[in-house]
């Protein structure tokens, strides 16, 4: 079908503008994406910061060195939430605010499952490490499928391989090795990128003219 | 605020509509949510089966692949099925598809990861049984949210507390912990579901009649 005929009341321009108003929707998550793209980043340094203390310094209280990290971690994520919604205003459409629903309830079953994991020392299971990838993947994934994003996609499907790549080989330095990648260099090369998300116009809106 | 005032050329009237609007699409994710909800009774029994039949038979290694392949098998044929009738299985809107996005990226994510942990024997790791429950947690309280929809994220907050309860307590009550999620997780989620669904239905065969 080459040509929408008018149908129901609905004009062909009728059909466009909606078109264009869904394309504009899903740009605009996108930016809302990349405008939060410094969380990524944030917590990628914040992950290579512990691996870090943890590896070089064991003894000088390497043992405490995840839950610090972690804490301090969330303490700027929430102060640069807070700095950004003083600073300038943006403003969020359903789509922006379905992808935070999707991000916020990542971070909080990752809150739960992380502390409870660490509370009874049970944080040097593979299964562990392995399900905290997946959580990530499995948020990027939906936020993927939302936004109509393939590089969002990609990064669910690297942080699955992952994840499986860990219960798979089922080693040390396997696991540190996929660890250091994923939360290290993924996370932050997929921050720095979607930082890098210009706004850009709908394709639809030529048409509209 | 009691009055809303026009601002920046939005009236009182414009604000009306798009809160109308929002309303009607929450209220349409949540009936494509509700129009599924036997999907949830069918994996809370087909989980159950699976627990009672590795229960039974503890060497036999095969029973989880066999149980799932049987769950999607089962899923694949209903959805059959209800396409055939003349009721239409899914709905288009944006809710509607942000939700389905939460359940089969949450379907694809547990499937990757029951799979490799079969492979490597992984799956008597506390940290297994936890992050699945998490998993199944997560994309409730998602839904929930996009939905604003407190029964669904009473079922999340359910599904995380046995999340963390498999980390505090000994094996022994794992069985008892699972089979307790399954069946108010998911077997009462999804009857509660189907109810809503039903009487949805009636709803609007009254108001098409009146």
């Amino acid at each position: 079908m080459t040509t929408l005929q008018p149908e129901d009341g609905i004009t062909r321009g009728d059909l466009i503008r909606r078109l264009a108003l869904m394309e504009e929707m899903i740009a605009e998550g996108r930016r809302y994406t990349g405008y939060n793209s410094w969380i990524f980043v944030l917590w990628g340094v914040v992950d290579l910061v512990a691996m870090s203390w943890q590896y070089y310094f064991p003894h000088f209280g390497g043992r405490w060195a995840w839950p610090i990290c972690l804490t301090a971690g969330a303490i700027l994520s929430f102060a640069g939430k807070m700095l950004q919604r003083r600073n300038q205003g943006y403003s969020k459409n359903d789509e922006c605010g379905r992808v935070m629903s999707v991000w916020g309830m990542m971070g909080l079953a990752m809150g739960i499952y992380i502390a409870a994991a660490m509370v009874t020392n049970f944080d040097w299971q593979y299964s562990y490490m392995a399900a905290i990838l997946m959580m990530i993947g499995m948020a990027h994934a939906i936020s993927a499928m939302i936004l109509r994003w393939r590089v969002q996609g990609l990064a669910a499907a690297v942080y699955w391989a992952g994840a499986v790549g860990i219960l798979i080989f089922n080693s040390r330095g396997a696991t540190t090795a996929i660890w250091l990648f994923e939360m290290g260099i993924v996370m932050i090369v997929f921050g720095l990128y979607a930082r890098k998300v210009e706004p850009k116009g709908s394709r639809i809106k030529g048409e509209l003219a | 605020m009691t009055n809303l005032e026009p601002d920046n050329e939005i009236t009182r009237a414009d604000l009306v509509q798009r809160v109308a609007l929002m309303e009607s699409m929450i209220a349409e994710g949540r009936k494509s949510t509700v129009r599924f909800g036997w999907i949830f009774v069918l994996w809370g029994l087909i989980d159950i089966g699976g627990i009672a039949w590795e229960y039974r038979w503890p060497s036999f290694r095969w029973v989880w692949p066999i149980v799932m392949v049987a769950g999607f098998a089962i899923q694949y044929a209903i959805f059959a099925v209800r396409r055939r009738t003349s009721r239409p299985v899914y709905t288009n809107s944006v809710q509607s598809r942000s939700i389905a996005a939460v359940w089969s990226m949450m379907g694809l994510t547990a499937l990757l990861f029951v799979a490799a942990a079969i492979v490597e024997n992984g799956t008597g790791q506390i940290a297994f049984v936890s992050a699945i429950l998490m998993f199944v947690g997560m994309a409730h309280a998602t839904s929930a949210l996009i939905l604003r929809w407190p029964a669904q994220a009473a079922v999340a907050v359910l599904w995380w507390a046995g999340g963390i309860a498999t980390y505090f307590l000994s094996w022994e009550y794992f069985l008892s912990i699972f089979v307790g999620e399954m069946f108010f997780g998911m077997i009462a989620f999804g009857l509660y579901a189907m109810w809503l669904d039903r009487r949805q239905e009636q709803d609007g065969r009254a108001s098409a009649h009146a």
